[in-house]
């Protein structure tokens, strides 16, 4: 006992960088060796309501994407971005995405990117998609599309003139969108969203956001104001796992290519990485309370 | 092969930053300092060339912007309210910049205290009461919900005494507040574990012969150079000893 009791003790002594390194390769082994670890993904409620409202949207539909996120978080927003844009293509949804912070305006680039490589769906830019420039305000710009969105954007991103895009027809303010998803990674956010924008005019709105905002977010989804969430990199694996069943499973979905291969998002292969990272952390918690505690009682 | 130059420099910069689990280094200084420099350089660009230049200028010169804009003498007041807060920087016209920061002080606070009113007080105190037509373990979790809002605001109420039925009350929000404070810190290790992964999947990628392997050749030129630093370091410290 007094052995155990010694190695606990030492163990809470243990010099920080080892502490580093285990969880350095807590994550390495299982992104170099995938086959290693394969841990099943199961979809929570929150995301499969994200799922329901998207799959509810008619062909036609317009959407507004908005990305505020950068490469700092790439990582754990980027994944869902590109699901969220494939599912929406395909239902032959209009997507409209606004960058809201300055980096968002690369990330809304490549997730579009992104899909248009996979030729997976037949889309082209100011027929399936307009992508509007960056521009400086935070929640003002929220405000703005809310009440006036061509006081703010004349252009999209290629300098093109919105009243020479045909899809932006009609479009003046929120209420000519039927749904807004954002991808948020802070201020400005889902809650700005909430706040200045789909409250007020009632616009459905969910979100996609990093694990950090989570418990921010939750008393919006709770009270139907965020329709569903998703939770960070967990949440994007599962967004991704019902849209690459949904494509294979929709045969006879005229907007995605049959001969394109369809295949897994990068979120899923990251999840074994994340469940052994955070497995070794609650093991580090234990043992670091074990530890206190017995070396607190001997100073007693 | 400026996509290769691209790859290396992000390599670097990765490896760079994580350079600061060894200690505060050379490599970890460059890429905070290149870190800051390019942000701000982005920044400032692209909120000139997206918003400025086109949504304020293209309206008190819309033939030559040509940003789509139609001519409007009151965008006159941005642009002054604009150039006072650059005198920030002077220290006899200072006071001028608060004139501009008087102006968004107040828009921000009137528009901020009508949307959270509405989302944030309103709809809230709403979804927090309990829907007794709901089924059992609906009706279990609202009045959880409840119990947390009330005994949590409790909490934070001062004027009277945390003793007794109070105290008790509010000792109840104090646990909820911690499981709040729990989950919020296991999102945040979720959220700092994806960012590694991230980190990670592009270093194994750009360990490949295609891009030059160039997250070994970094590495190792890396703790050749940490290596170097450190004994040089610890050298001066003995000669200055």
């Amino acid at each position: 006992m007094e052995l155990i009791k010694k190695i606990f003790i030492q163990l809470g002594q243990l010099d920080r960088r080892f502490i580093f390194l285990l969880i350095g390769l807590s994550v390495l082994i299982p992104l170099l060796k995938p086959d290693w670890i394969n841990i099943p993904i199961k979809t929570t409620t929150n995301s499969k309501i994200v799922f329901e409202e998207l799959n509810n949207l008619k062909e036609g539909d317009k959407v507004l994407v908005s990305f505020e996120y950068g490469a700092s978080t790439k990582p754990e927003i980027h994944p869902m971005s590109v699901a969220v844009l494939q599912h929406l293509f395909s239902n032959g949804v209009k997507v409209y995405t606004v960058p809201l912070w300055p980096e968002g305006l690369m990330m809304a680039k490549y997730a579009i990117e992104e899909v248009v490589s996979s030729d997976l769906f037949n889309i082209e830019e100011h027929v399936d998609y307009v992508s509007l420039p960056y521009k400086a305000g935070g929640e003002i710009i929220i405000r703005g599309i809310a009440t006036d969105m061509r006081s703010i954007f004349t252009q999209d991103v290629n300098n093109v003139l919105l009243t020479e895009i045909p899809m932006m027809t009609g479009i003046n303010n929120i209420t000519d969108f039927d749904f807004v998803f954002d991808l948020s990674a802070g201020v400005p956010g889902n809650a700005e969203w909430v706040q200045f924008a789909c409250d007020e005019y009632k616009i459905p709105l969910s979100s996609g956001c990093t694990s950090i905002m989570v418990t921010d977010a939750i008393p919006y989804v709770e009270s139907g104001q965020i329709r569903g969430i998703l939770a960070g990199m967990p949440g994007a694996a599962e967004y991704e796992q019902m849209v690459f069943e949904y494509l294979n499973n929709d045969t006879y979905n005229k907007y995605l290519n049959k001969e394109a291969v369809i295949v897994p998002g990068k979120a899923t292969s990251r999840m074994s990485a994340q469940s052994i990272a955070h497995l070794l952390m609650v093991i580090f918690i234990v043992f670091g309370n074990i530890s206190y505690y017995l070396i607190r009682k001997r100073k007693i | 092969m400026y996509e290769i130059i691209g790859i290396w420099c992000v390599v670097l910069l990765t490896l760079s930053i994580f350079s600061y689990l060894y200690g505060d280094n050379p490599f970890y200084k460059s890429a905070e300092h290149v870190f800051v420099g390019v942000s701000a350089g982005y920044i400032f660009t692209i909120t000139f060339w997206d918003t400025i230049w086109p949504n304020l200028f293209g309206r008190l010169l819309p033939s030559y912007v040509k940003a789509g804009f139609e001519f409007d003498v009151s965008y006159i007041f941005p642009l002054v309210l604009g150039v006072f807060m650059l005198f920030r920087l002077s220290k006899k016209y200072d006071w001028l910049s608060r004139i501009s920061i008087a102006y968004i002080v107040g828009m921000m606070a009137g528009l901020k205290f009508y949307v959270f009113l509405n989302s944030n007080l309103l709809t809230q105190i709403k979804s927090s009461t309990v829907n007794f037509s709901g089924t059992y373990l609906s009706i279990i979790n609202e009045v959880i919900i409840l119990i947390g809002v009330i005994s949590g605001l409790v909490y934070f109420f001062f004027s009277k005494g945390h003793t007794g039925v109070v105290g008790k009350v509010s000792r109840i929000g104090v646990y909820f507040l911690m499981i709040k404070f729990g989950a919020s810190f296991g999102f945040a290790v979720m959220g700092r574990i994806s960012l590694l992964i991230g980190r990670f999947e592009e270093l194994i990628e750009f360990s490949k012969p295609e891009y030059y392997y160039s997250t070994p050749v970094i590495l190792v030129l890396m703790i050749v150079g940490l290596s170097f630093w450190s004994f040089k370091n610890n050298t001066n410290i003995n000669k200055n000893n």
